[in-house]
């Protein structure tokens, strides 16, 4: 009977294993499509806009949220800190340190996982179990040309203005914060961020922009594809792609900073 | 004319389709009954190539479409309409734009010429005032006929049914069978239409196919189906509507 048992374990996991490489595999298919259908943005800008508007506009509200708290709380917190070492003037330096190459992206990064990612999943996941996606084949169109390209470029195209406004944001609570609650001058809390900024920076923070789009996008719709077995089916899509694609940005926010900072050290 | 040959499908382990062979004439309504589950519905998307068989061909006008790419399928679905089973009218358009989707899409027509056909459809389909209406703020009976209008707009050879009256009432089920009848005359189209309801068949079919569990156990003129002496199709002549 043990024996049984292990073997049903192992044939199990074993299957476990080939569901997961064949899942990885049709994913590096969708994905490599969902880029070979770029050039057709032309005829789809429509499309391209709408998402925009969707991903990019919509998505104000949120990252401001996500990013003035950050910035408030970086700079309460770390003054406080600062303080016991009587190097408050470093605030400016330390919270942009923070907000821009780390916290900023992040966290807009997880909110953008939030709200764009589970819309793309639930969308093209009613999409799915609805036979829309098969109707737009049964008619000659291209699925992922209509429905994943264009969010694809529009998050590739958003993402980057969003980060500089929730950068932006961030640096400016923390400015305020750190004038009201830290009683530090504007001035000393800017001057000591200006000088010391250098392009590793921007290129940190503004590398996580595409990043996100890709994994938010191509997680996201990937799975709102393979939504299967009804309403449940599509909850379960949605909720695979936004568990998905949030680790894959809190992995990819590690990554591309551990390369970009070894690189440009 | 489209033609199942020997046409084997499996889910997993779960052999849907077992060595089905099928044909369909230009021209002729022809129906394939069955119970829920038993694969109607898969018989369809295969003619289109929706999905592939594990083995078998699939030839429409001659053509074996089962080593075909998805690029390849495009002229050859542009042969044929479907209107599925819950419709699939894209739910963000609507009813017009809906319409003139594959227009827009595949035929670059000048603006005039699609709403044109547009306008004709829609008369046809008897959804005047409708126009610029969601497809979530029509009835059932309704959203089957803009499906209808939809796959007819680009003038098909031939038209797929999954299921036309499936959740109609008896009202509109009866129109939406008028409709599919009058295609053949008025239009000169092929139709299949996959159904588990007798009525339908012999209110409209010309020749008809019973799928059961996963082979073709009749597949004649509807007339003849009275002649079978299978335990199956005995039992649904007498019941008149399969088990759901």
């Amino acid at each position: 009977m043990p024996l049984t048992s292990a073997n049903t374990f192992m044939d199990r996991n074993l299957f476990r294993l080939k569901e997961f490489i064949l899942t990885m595999q049709e994913f590096f298919l969708f994905a490599l499509r969902s880029f070979a259908t770029l050039p057709k943005a032309k005829r789809y800008w429509r499309d391209v806009l709408d998402q925009a508007l969707i991903c990019g506009v919509e998505s104000i509200p949120i990252v401001l949220v996500s990013s003035i708290s950050i910035g408030g709380l970086m700079s309460m917190e770390v003054g406080n800190l600062l303080e016991e070492f009587g190097a408050k003037t470093m605030l400016g330096r330390s919270t942009s340190n923070a907000v821009l190459r780390e916290l900023g992206p992040l966290l807009m990064g997880l909110m953008l996982a939030a709200r764009y990612g589970s819309r793309n999943g639930a969308e093209l996941g009613a999409m799915q179990i609805s036979e829309q996606i098969d109707a737009l084949r049964a008619f000659g169109t291209d699925p992922i040309a209509k429905l994943v390209m264009p969010r694809l470029l529009a998050a590739l195209l958003m993402f980057v203005p969003l980060i500089a406004l929730s950068d932006f944001a961030g640096l400016q609570t923390a400015a305020i914060v750190a004038e009201h609650y830290h009683k530090i001058d504007p001035g000393i809390f800017w001057n000591s961020i200006y000088p010391r900024l250098v392009p590793k920076d921007f290129v940190v923070s503004f590398l996580k922009a595409p990043v996100f789009a890709i994994i938010i996008t191509l997680v996201s719709s990937f799975n709102g594809f393979s939504a299967r077995g009804g309403t449940a089916g599509v909850g379960r899509s949605t909720i695979k792609g936004i568990v998905a694609s949030s680790g894959l940005v809190l992995i990819a926010n590690f990554y591309v900073s551990k390369v970009v900072l070894d690189i440009m050290h | 004319m489209i033609e199942l040959r020997n046409v084997t499908l499996k889910y997993g382990e779960r052999v849907i389709l077992d060595k089905v062979s099928l044909t369909v004439q230009n021209n002729t309504i022809k129906a394939v009954l069955g119970p829920s589950g038993v694969g109607k519905s898969t018989v369809i998307k295969l003619m289109l190539g929706l999905i592939k068989p594990n083995s078998g061909q699939v030839f429409v006008d001659g053509v074996d479409i089962t080593p075909l790419k998805e690029t390849e399928l495009y002229p050859i679905r542009r042969k044929m309409g479907i209107v599925f089973q819950g419709n699939a009218l894209f739910d963000s358009m609507t009813i017009s734009q809906n319409m003139s989707f594959f227009l827009r899409e595949n035929l670059r027509l000048p603006d005039d010429e699609i709403e044109r056909c547009v306008t004709e459809q829609i008369h046809f389909a008897g959804l005047e005032g409708y126009e610029d209406q969601l497809p979530e703020n029509l009835s059932g009976g309704m959203k089957k006929r803009v499906a209808i209008g939809r796959a007819l707009i680009f003038n098909p050879k031939m038209i797929l049914f999954d299921e036309p009256t499936a959740g109609l009432d008896p009202v509109s089920s009866r129109k939406i069978l008028t409709i599919i009848a009058s295609l053949k005359k008025s239009n000169d189209l092929g139709a299949v239409f996959v159904t588990h309801i007798i009525d339908d068949v012999f209110a409209i079919a010309d020749e008809v196919a019973v799928l059961y569990q996963g082979k073709i156990i009749f597949d004649g003129p509807t007339d003849n189906l009275h002649e079978s002496d299978h335990p199956f199709i005995r039992s649904i002549l007498s019941d008149k509507i399969l088990e759901l």
